[in-house]
């Protein structure tokens, strides 16, 4: 298990039980756990939707929407049964969230997945984590073995008369099925490729069933507002971005980790603050905000708050809440690069722009960084990523383009010093790799 | 459904609401281009190359997947729509091989034709395109992943049309790759459906590899000579040095019955034509054994004894076997000739299926049998006995389709799984051979469900029946294991529902046409007993009365010494009906065929016959649509049927004029005097031979013959402008004679299956080159199992 | 007519009788500077070319670069056949005077560079008519237009050039006894080659 790290700036409100050793369920139980359960069974499910709506909790997967006003979109009756589905692939680069949730705090997401049931009239939840979390597996099936065993899950919980089954399900690697439609097809069974949309998974989703999907920090966060209560919630964040969230710093930064901040909160303060500043002999050249797939933010640019408004009104992404320090000592080319290697080997292959986008981004950069580059291909490449953005099936593709267009925009010097042959400044050149496709 | 308008590019549009805005742009004349969509298979999305501009919306739309809305607005050609197409044409170059030079597709492919409309002249890319050897997964199939651009519409079409589901797709990203189901190769159906549907090079088919190019072809869409489903194939014709080559057949005109659909059989079962086998001279048996001679020798010779035996004997010495695989025009002369000629009505052909029966027991009821193309739209479907998936491909493509996308009921009674379970609603077994009984049940005979209520109990019987009972617009079909009062039984049964249809499947492609035509020996053409006198009589001038013999009797004949003569065209009966080839030792045999088969063996003159591939006139389905056959290759040394029964009439002494009622025109025009180079003398012509006014300068000519089958067959009197445009026609039966009753024991079902098409099918090299041949399919297994 | 005509020829009578002093010594003059050209050319090298009779393979015949005689059909480095049998450049032929046909290169028989070849490529000189527009056609450079002109016969099926007559010959650094495929080896015989 990974060390905790702490800052006084911090509201625990989903970091509450970590570390407390709340995988034991009477651990969690001590700490307040299951009592939002006992008091949405006697809640009215409107009332449960209307209180996450106000509380202002937005999405935590990366797009950030209105989490109760997604339940408010299943249908009330429905032939076809209801599902609550946990999205806890997290595959995204440099967000590393919901694997300490699930490994401190696992009865949380039960619970939260259990008051969405309430809410929105289902019976069955699936808890989808991450196939390279396989470790997490153990805690997981342990904690929901627990529930079931202590009467919160199966036949008529708590002697409500609600019957409620979780589920855990592991994916197989792919970052694709972080989609929730493409989630949903990989959960029954089928290649992870996102469905066409509408119908939205609100309305028909797993098995053709209405579902929502909701990360699995969200989820995590549920049981909280209901106890807390919608006001107290909203009021940790900004107006519109409701309460806190985990920020994963990571980079050269003396005191890297996962930090539960409140929306709003100013990213300079998290890197110099909270993340105790550059490491020794370092400078700050960049900063990613949310996950490899955000546009990049420069030194100049980031006295920003981190909410979801914020950052869009400065031409980036809250996402996953991945901040990625880069400093001096990296090569933007190289970075642009390790970024697309990953998009190119993480596409389904399901439509033409990503598919072939990633991949001749990748053989470009890839050029580009070992000293093949030509002054056009700085164009090319921001061409190319123009002429996927926007115009993939699923935002996979525009997760591959937005970051390569920021890089290319913001740090183009760092293009032209890798011209005429020259070696990269900043490390040494190796030879032009050649890409492992078609294996 | 209500209407919806919308404005496309400042048009107003409206269509049907639950339209596809890609279809309604079509509608418009709004070209919309795209790879992966294709009418009625799933959506996919996937080639990003439908982007439209809808108004609202902040990003571009894919036509495909997004239904039209009211006032819906449109922009399908604007800089950013234009861009984003451009764009998905360079992403796709990028790892396309651009071989085109020797890519099979070349000049007829999608991605070429998207490259020159929307496309890039220039790409900008210079890095190593990804590579990947080509397979080959069956002996028609070839796949070349680097030209592949993954719109998955070979995947849908095996899986969703074909309901074989052999191709899927491996690894993820740009690895991504469409792969056979058994690892490194196909076993499918065969059907090709893969190849035709891919917009790209990378499914080829092995039987046209590399041979030519598109461009070098003449197109041709003819009937198929196999099965009795008569779909259109569009043949690819070569000059060669032996003539013309027929180089490919595919489904390149979609007008046909068959849609998108053609099976193993009409689109690599052409290569018979070429069989180093082929007779390509006559042979007449001299000193015992057949020995080449010229044409003249041989209509002379043949000419010569039919008149002596005719003479001497009389007509009841001869006797003719007919074709299931001739023309209407052929087999209505062969008859004609017969009859008028050689004054017999010893005439047969080998029988799949009781339409005579059918006639007899539709007396009275008029337009109650179905075409191909109705039963696509049936909401109901029973089928009782035969195994469609085998045995009339087109006819399990229509059943298939029709259950996925209309969602038609197919109610089943076999005796054996058959693949098509998959579909049905509802699938009863039964004994085997118990299909008449099934048919007496449903003619209200309640005693029969003893016999066929083995595996479900009489009372779900019951309620089946009840349940059909109230099924509007039923179309029944039933193969050869109904015959005689089976027949007449299922039609009382269809006769009670409301607008309910018949199907009555035979065997071979004018199966149904030999039967039309009066190949009996009992019944000229439109099932008229010869005992009538009636307008066939008047016409040719007297037919003999007297019933003639079947084709075991005339065996019997034979044997018994009173057969002098047998005139065989394209049969072989010796093989397919095992005849006794020794009892005809005393007769004289004249065989036309295109092969030297067991029936050609024992003639004493062989003519080497053209097939349907080489001929022109009009083949009838099984159903009953009436279509035409174009000629689209010429072999050397081969001579139509219809050429060689004029010519040996000719060789007897008779009128020809008398056998054919060909014109008496003296010049032909070829436009000089109307300016041949405005085409109007084409346009004239088209005209002209719509209405049957155009001289028929020729005995040859089998139009002469089917102004004669118009005028005289009821049924056919279709319209001749959409024949010749190459539409079927349905022919009804609601007009024809009284039909008669046959010994149900003459009907001999041809045991024909996907891979295999009787005497023919033998020279058929890709048939019987593909693993399947002879094996149980994998999905047959599959149903077995269930 | 008659009288009209008479005028006429008196006419012109009276006007030669009138000029023929000055008419003799123009006509000397003009003689001599015709000629002078003459003879100043007389002494200028010859530029006529001495075609039949002249040295080397072209007996004297000279062409421009550009000139478009009998076609051409290239090989590559590697001595294989260029043409891919695309049957662009008889799509574009609008004679209509070239046949091919196609055939699939296998490992053991390899003609060309992609995967298929032309077994059949026929020009028919009766019809050609020296456009070029196959030589702009061909996607892979193969067939061109050589300086090849003396193609004149007696029998018109003489004119039907096979592919053997239009192959290019294989390349030098190969050496002459390069072999191209196994079908050489086993049939023990090179392709004939024109000019060798």
């Amino acid at each position: 298990m990974a060390d905790l790290v702490s800052h006084p700036d911090e509201v625990k409100v989903v970091s509450k039980r970590f570390g407390l050793g709340a995988t034991e369920i009477d651990r969690y139980l001590e700490l307040d756990g299951y009592k939002a359960v006992r008091k949405a069974l006697g809640m009215a499910p409107e009332s449960i939707i209307a209180e996450v709506k106000d509380s202002g909790l937005r999405g935590r997967g990366g797009a950030g929407f209105n989490t109760g006003l997604k339940w408010s979109f299943v249908p009330k009756q429905s032939p076809k049964p209801k599902y609550i589905l946990c999205n806890g692939d997290e595959s995204e680069p440099g967000t590393c969230k919901d694997r300490l949730i699930f490994e401190h705090d696992p009865h949380s997401v039960i619970e939260g997945v259990t008051i969405a049931g309430l809410a929105v009239g289902a019976h069955v939840g699936y808890i989808y984590i991450r196939g390279e979390y396989r470790y997490l597996s153990e805690i997981m099936q342990k904690a929901i073995r627990q529930a079931y065993a202590r009467g919160f899950l199966g036949k008529n919980i708590l002697g409500s008369g609600f019957d409620f089954d979780v589920y855990w399900h592991g994916g197989a690697g792919a970052y694709e099925v972080g989609e929730e439609s493409a989630l949903m097809e990989s959960l029954e069974g089928k290649r992870g490729i996102p469905r066409i949309r509408p119908p939205f998974p609100a309305v028909v989703g797993l098995w053709g069933g209405p579902t929502v999907i909701n990360n699995a920090e969200t989820l995590a966060s549920v049981p909280h507002i209901l106890l807390g209560g919608a006001e107290w919630y909203a009021k940790l964040g900004t107006p519109k971005n409701g309460g806190t969230r985990l920020f994963c710093l990571s980079g050269r930064l003396n005191r890297p980790g996962v930090y539960e901040l409140p929306m709003g909160y100013n990213l300079k303060k998290m890197i110099y603050d909270v993340g105790g500043g550059m490491a020794q002999g370092h400078t700050l050249k960049a900063v990613v905000p949310g996950g490899s797939s955000t546009p990049l933010l420069t030194r100049e640019e980031i006295d920003v708050p981190m909410d979801f408004d914020s950052l869009m009104k400065v031409g980036s992404m809250l996402g996953s809440g991945g901040v990625v320090i880069v400093d001096d000592s990296a090569c933007m080319v190289k970075f642009a690069l390790r970024i697309m290697s990953f998009y190119q080997h993480e596409s389904c292959g399901w439509c033409i722009p990503c598919r072939e986008g990633t991949d001749w981004l990748k053989k470009t950069l890839t050029r580009f960084h070992s000293g093949g580059g030509v002054r056009k291909d700085i164009d090319d490449l921001q061409y190319l990523s123009e002429n996927m953005l926007g115009r993939t099936f699923c935002p996979l593709g525009d997760a591959a383009a937005m970051p390569t267009i920021s890089i290319v925009k913001k740090f183009r010097k760092e293009f032209e010093d890798h011209l005429d042959g020259k070696p990269c400044p900043l490390e040494k050149a190796e030879a032009i790799e050649r890409s492992p496709v078609m294996a | 459904m209500a209407d919806v308008n919308l404005t496309i590019d400042g048009k107003k549009v409206t269509a049907p609401a639950g339209t596809l805005l890609i279809e309604a742009a079509k509608s418009a004349g709004i070209e919309v281009p795209s790879f992966c969509y294709y009418p009625n298979l799933s959506l996919q999305g996937a080639c990003r190359m439908c982007l439209v501009k809808i108004e609202k919306m902040p990003k571009l739309q894919t036509a495909c997947t997004t239904v039209i809305s009211e006032g819906m607005m449109v922009t399908t050609d604007s800089d950013e729509v234009r861009q984003a197409r451009k764009g998905m044409i360079e992403l796709l170059l990028g790892n396309h091989p651009l071989d085109c030079p020797v890519c099979d597709a070349g000049g007829e492919c999608e991605l070429q034709d998207m490259t020159f409309s929307y496309g890039a002249a220039e790409s900008r890319f210079i890095d190593v395109k990804n590579h990947r050897d080509e397979q080959q997964w069956s002996p028609v199939v070839y796949f070349d992943r680097p030209r592949c651009i993954l719109c998955y519409r070979c995947v849908r079409v095996c899986g969703e049309g074909m309901d074989v589901w052999a191709l899927g797709v491996q690894h993820r990203g740009v690895s991504s790759t469409i792969v056979p189901n058994q690892e490194d190769h196909l076993e499918c159906e065969e059907c090709g459906m893969c190849i035709d549907i891919c917009p790209v090079g990378a499914l080829t088919s092995g039987a046209y590899r590399y041979k030519t190019r598109p461009w070098e072809m003449k197109h041709v869409g003819t009937t198929c000579t196999h099965c009795a489903d008569g779909c259109k194939t569009t043949l690819g014709v070569r000059r060669c040095s032996t003539g013309t080559e027929l180089v490919r057949g595919d489904n390149r005109d979609k007008s046909g019955i068959n849609g998108d659909f053609l099976c193993i059989k009409g689109r690599y079962g052409f290569d018979f034509a070429h069989h180093e086998d082929r007779l390509h001279q006559p042979l007449i048996r001299r000193n015992g054994r057949l020995t080449p001679c010229t044409w003249e020798e041989a209509f002379q010779l043949t000419g010569e004894r039919l008149r002596q035996i005719r003479d001497r004997e009389g007509g009841d010495a001869i006797a003719v076997i007919g074709s299931t695989r001739t023309t209407n025009e052929e087999n209505y002369l062969l008859q004609k000739f017969a009859r008028t000629v050689l004054g017999t009505n010893h005439i047969d052909h080998h029988r799949t299926a009781d339409y005579p029966a059918l006639v007899a027991a539709l007396a009275g009821h008029p337009k109650l049998t179905a075409s191909m193309r109705e039963l696509f739209e049936a909401p109901a479907m029973l089928l009782i006995g035969n195994d469609p998936t085998r045995q009339h491909p087109l006819l399990a493509w229509q059943i298939r389709n029709n259950v996925r996308l209309h969602r038609a009921r197919l109610y089943l009674v076999n005796a054996q799984p058959i693949k098509l379970r998959r579909q049905a609603s509802s699938f009863f077994a039964i004994p085997a051979g118990r299909e008449a009984e099934v048919a007496a049940f449903l003619a209200g005979q309640d005693s029969a469900v003893a016999a066929i209520a083995s595996e479900t109990s009489p009372e779900a019987w019951i309620r089946w029946r009840d349940q059909l009972r109230r099924e509007p617009k039923l179309v029944v079909m039933f193969g050869s294991e109904i015959r005689g009062d089976a027949v007449a039984s299922l039609i009382k049964f269809a006769a009670d529902l409301p607008e309910a249809k018949l199907i009555c499947l035979g065997d071979y492609a004018n199966s149904r046409g030999a039967a039309d035509m009066g190949l009996y020996p009992d019944l000229l053409p439109g099932y008229h007993p010869v005992t009538e006198v009636g307008e066939f009589h008047k016409d040719w001038g007297g037919v003999p009365e007297k019933p003639g013999l079947s084709l075991r009797q005339m065996a019997e004949h034979a044997q018994a010494g009173k057969l002098k003569a047998l005139y065989v065209v394209g049969a072989n009966p010796v093989e397919e009906l095992g005849l006794d080839p020794f009892v005809f030792s005393q007769s004289f045999v004249v065989v036309e065929d295109l092969f030297l088969t067991e029936t050609a063996a024992i003639a004493d003159v062989v003519l080497p016959a053209a097939n349907a591939y080489e001929k022109s006139g009009t083949f009838t389905n099984t159903c009953g649509d009436l279509q035409l056959v174009k000629k689209a290759g010429e072999v050397t040394g081969t001579k139509s049927d219809f050429e060689i029964i004029v010519r040996i009439a000719d060789a007897m002494g008779v009128a020809v004029r008398k056998l054919v009622p060909f014109g008496r025109g003296s010049r032909a025009d070829m436009g000089q005097s109307r300016g041949a180079q405005s085409g109007e003398a084409d346009r004239h012509s088209v005209w002209l031979e719509a209405r049957g006014l155009e001289p028929k300068m020729s005995p040859f000519d089998p139009m002469a013959i089917l102004d004669e089958i118009q005028r005289l067959v009821p049924g056919y009197d279709v319209s001749r402008l959409h024949l010749l445009a190459g539409m079927d026609q349905h022919t009804s039966l609601s007009g024809s004679g009284p039909g008669t009753k046959h010994d149900p024991s003459a009907i001999m079902p041809a045991r024909d299956d996907l891979f295999s098409s009787g005497t023919l099918g033998r020279y058929c090299r890709t048939l019987n080159a593909v693993l399947e041949n002879g094996h149980k399919l994998a999905a047959e297994e599959e149903v077995a199992a269930e | 007519m008659v009288s009209a005509g008479i005028g006429w020829a008196l006419a012109t009578s009276v006007v030669r009788y009138t000029s023929c002093k000055m008419s003799f010594l123009k006509g000397i003059a003009a003689i001599a500077k015709g000629m002078s050209i003459t003879f100043r050319e007389m002494f200028q090298p010859t530029q006529v070319e001495n075609y039949p009779d002249g040295p080397g393979p072209l007996r004297g015949a000279k062409f421009q670069e550009r000139y478009r005689g009998v076609h051409v059909l290239q090989r590559d480095e590697n001595g294989l056949e260029k043409c891919v049998a695309c049957f662009l450049c008889a799509a574009a032929c609008p004679a209509n005077c070239i046949y091919i046909e196609a055939a699939e290169n296998t490992s053991a028989h390899r003609v060309s560079g992609a995967e298929r070849y032309a077994r059949v490529y026929n020009i028919d000189y009766n019809r050609c008519i020296f456009c070029a527009y196959c030589v702009e056609a061909c996607p892979t450079d193969a067939i061109t237009h050589g300086h090849g002109f003396e193609i004149a016969a007696f029998n018109a099926t003489n004119l039907i050039f096979r592919k053997e007559q239009l192959l290019a010959a294989k390349p030098g650094h190969l050496g002459a006894n390069a072999v191209f495929n196994q079908v050489e080896v086993a049939g023990g015989a090179a392709l004939p080659v024109p000019g060798s």
